[in-house]
């Protein structure tokens, strides 16, 4: 009888403690981007900033802009991030979907920022874009626009894009000789939409997709790819901090804003929309500009003469240069085209 | 029931428990997944009422109009509009911005909403759309397995192919069991030699032998996946070794290419075919063969006659395991291959985790389980060995 019942506490027993070892402890504030030097920098001079100066634990993770992450937590009430850094669309679609939560602009303030920095459910944070680059020592004589990054007759060997359809239908239009301010109206209509597609077709062989920020990187450090567009950021430390020699066109950017917004239904909203107020404020952002090209939405830390002369890669800064990715395009014609684009890259 | 019986059926309570959490359950829960339909009547359930009472002929009442703009006004969770936001733009483009547009208008409409909506957008006055809204009020719609195929329903329910241009499903399919059926054919060439040869060693040299086909069994799938990205990258050792040799000028392009996809596949599941062929290869006596050699059989013949076919239990084995492995295969491709290589698993994974479409990542799951299981029923039927009843 004894070994009998001793046996039998055992087998209820480990299941049991293994169940409460891995029950629900107290969750940092957890703030989530898109990783690389950004977060980095950020990490230091932002997120930690905000716990030195406010005593309040934070943690941050990194995704690849995966939304189904997001819609998942909100969906099954299990919301385990915090604050998340959106790009435009996503943030405008999260938005009317329920799952970021309306800012409190009485705790942010919102004349701090960018005409641009401001929305419902978005905090302006940074611009980004991406940019094309090669190895100049692998490759003397490089693409110097996006028509060159299309021509493989000229310009031989493989090219590395981001996988989807943003930024890359585009890049199509750029190559096909539409001027920037017209490649959203040319994008707009079904016979600009086969003309992308079909721009895509001509070198489609030649494309090797990336979806993480590191990868195009990686991709033509080790020779794998002739060329690449990447995020500017990274291309730029890769010059500037590994000494890479690499070429980067501005002429070939295509950027936008990145937006810090709250998940719905976060135990931390109050204290999230706190840390996005201080994170966004002028002393932390410059102490993050000092070693990172940020674009913050911040306006006194954006036209700040000395951060502009000491940061010539902040992506605002050649805006003149670049296309400026238009959000309401996106929202409108975004799922249909994310469709759109599966279907093509799978046949 | 009787004291052995109960007590029998005590002894498999824990197998039954363990089929019900892990088989029956999640495969259940998929299945449902795939038609589920709530969206509609869970953020319209005024419209849906009023919808079923519309024939469907023309265009629906001001009943029906008020009904829908009562719903849009009624205070709701975002994340129910939402989600119709989102099913109702998988079916046809456009109606997240109709649906979201009258929404916003909806607290200054006025009555008659038969004008007034119309007004706002008219797009509200063709019958489509309602008939679009009243299709997919029911709570069940086969609309994702459809989609599955590269079949869509119309608003007013007929089922016709969609745009070229979308197609996508149909070739997955077929490439995912083409990639698998070679990598089935590549892992039995391969292997059968190698399971062969493994058989004649004995002593230490089986031992050591045995381990080279094991330790890399026992090494994560992922692990060796990235490995085989090194190893096959343009200044990787493979392109090395083949410059090195003169066999190439220049190195080649092989990652992110169905050749890796194949190399790499093979490799991860070789020691699926070669642990159970060999099992088999061991248990057949040499005196078979000696016996056929002695009776004037050739080599060929005594291969072909004799030995092949005792061995055809094993090959069969390994190879439907592979086979089965192989077709839902998902972080292989996706490290090694291009975005044309990849198989449906990776369409699973983009239906979870880009695109938020769950019903479109069941049906998918689903159709899979259908195909595969269809598979496994042909091939038990045609490859000798692999049948349950009477060997022929």
């Amino acid at each position: 009888m004894s070994t009998k019942s001793y046996r039998t506490s055992v087998f209820v027993a480990v299941p049991l403690v293994a169940a409460m070892a891995t029950g629900v402890s107290a969750r940092d504030l957890t703030i989530v981007g898109f990783g690389g030097g950004y977060q980095d920098s950020a990490r230091e001079h932002l997120f930690m900033g905000y716990e030195r100066a406010t005593g309040v634990s934070v943690s941050d993770d990194v995704y690849n802009g995966e939304m189904a992450r997001i819609y998942a937590m909100v969906e099954a009430d299990d919301v385990t991030w915090d604050i998340v850094m959106v790009e435009a669309p996503e943030m405008v679609r999260g938005c009317e979907d329920g799952v970021f939560a309306p800012i409190d602009w009485s705790v942010v303030n919102a004349d701090k920022f960018i005409p641009t920095g401001v929305h419902e459910c978005g905090v302006g944070a940074t611009g980004f874009g991406v940019a094309l680059f090669y190895d100049t020592s692998r490759v003397s004589e490089g693409p110097q626009n996006m028509v060159d990054f299309w021509d493989t007759e000229r310009f031989p060997g493989r090219r590395s894009m981001r996988t989807g359809p943003k930024m890359t239908l585009e890049a199509a239009l750029l190559a096909d000789g539409v001027p920037l301010a017209e490649v959203y109206d040319v994008l707009s209509t079904p016979e600009g939409v086969d003309r992308a597609f079909a721009m895509l077709d001509e070198i489609k062989d030649d494309i090797v997709w990336w979806s993480a920020g590191a990868q195009p990187l990686q991709f033509v450090g080790s020779g794998e790819v002739e060329y690449a567009l990447a995020y500017t950021g990274r291309i730029l430390r890769a010059i500037d901090e590994e000494n890479q020699p690499y070429e980067m066109l501005w002429n070939t950017l295509i950027y936008s804003i990145d937006y810090w917004t709250v998940v719905q239904g976060s135990e931390h909203t109050e204290e999230a929309m706190r840390m996005i107020e201080w994170i966004t404020n002028a002393e932390p952002l410059l102490a993050q500009a000092a070693v990172w090209p940020i674009s913050p939405a911040n306006a006194e830390v954006n036209s700040d003469p000395a951060v502009q002369a000491a940061n010539p890669g902040m992506v605002l800064n050649h805006a003149d240069q670049g296309l400026f990715i238009d959000t309401d395009f996106w929202i409108e014609y975004g799922d249909d085209l994310e469709a759109r684009f599966a279907a093509w890259a799978a046949n | 029931m009787d004291r052995n019986s109960r007590l029998g059926i005590l002894l498999i309570a824990p197998l039954l428990l363990l089929m019900l959490v892990g088989f029956v359950l999640p495969i259940g829960a998929t299945a449902f997944k795939a038609f589920a339909n709530p969206e509609v009547s869970a953020a319209l359930p005024r419209t849906t009422v009023a919808l079923d009472r519309w024939t469907g002929e023309g265009m629906p009442d001001e009943a029906v109009f008020a009904a829908f703009v009562e719903d849009l006004q009624s205070p709701q969770d975002n994340r129910t509009f939402g989600a119709l936001i989102r099913r109702m733009n998988f079916e046809q483009s456009g109606m997240r911005s109709r649906l979201s547009g009258a929404r916003r208008a909806a607290p200054d409409l006025e009555a008659p909403y038969s004008v007034s909506l119309i007004e706002l957008d008219p797009a509200w006055g063709t019958p489509d759309i309602w008939q679009l809204l009243r299709t997919h009020s029911n709570p069940y719609t086969a609309t994702y397995m459809l989609r599955s195929m590269d079949l869509r329903i119309e608003p007013a329910g007929n089922i016709v192919a969609v745009d070229p241009n979308m197609a996508v499903f149909r070739e997955l399919f077929v490439r995912t069991f083409v990639i698998s059926i070679w990598v089935t054919v590549f892992a039995v060439l391969l292997g059968y030699p190698t399971a062969w040869y493994l058989s004649t060693l004995s002593g230490r040299a089986e031992s050591f032998a045995l381990l080279c086909v094991l330790v890399p069994f026992w090494i994560s799938i992922l692990v060796r996946s990235t490995a085989w990205f090194i190893i096959l990258q343009r200044e990787g050792p493979i392109n090395a070794a083949l410059l090195f040799a003169g066999l190439i000028d220049t190195p080649q392009a092989i990652i992110f290419t169905r050749s890796a996809v194949y190399i790499a596949m093979v490799h991860v599941l070789l020691p699926f075919l070669i642990l159970p062929l060999l099992s088999v290869m061991k248990r057949i006596r040499p005196e078979y063969v000696r016996a056929a050699a002695s009776l004037g059989a050739r080599p060929w013949q005594q291969f072909l006659l004799v030995y092949l076919p005792m061995t055809m239990p094993g090959v069969a084995a390994g190879a439907l395991m592979v086979l089965m492995l192989s077709v839902g295969f998902y972080i292989t491709p996706v490290l090694v291959g291009g975005l044309q290589d990849q198989m449906v698993s990776y369409y699973i994974a983009y239906f979870t985790n880009t695109s938020i479409n769950l019903g479109m990542a069941a049906a998918l799951s689903l159709l899979l389980l259908l195909l595969t299981g269809l598979l496994v029923a042909v091939a038990s039927r045609f490859m000798p060995g692999l049948s349950t009843g009477p060997r022929g």
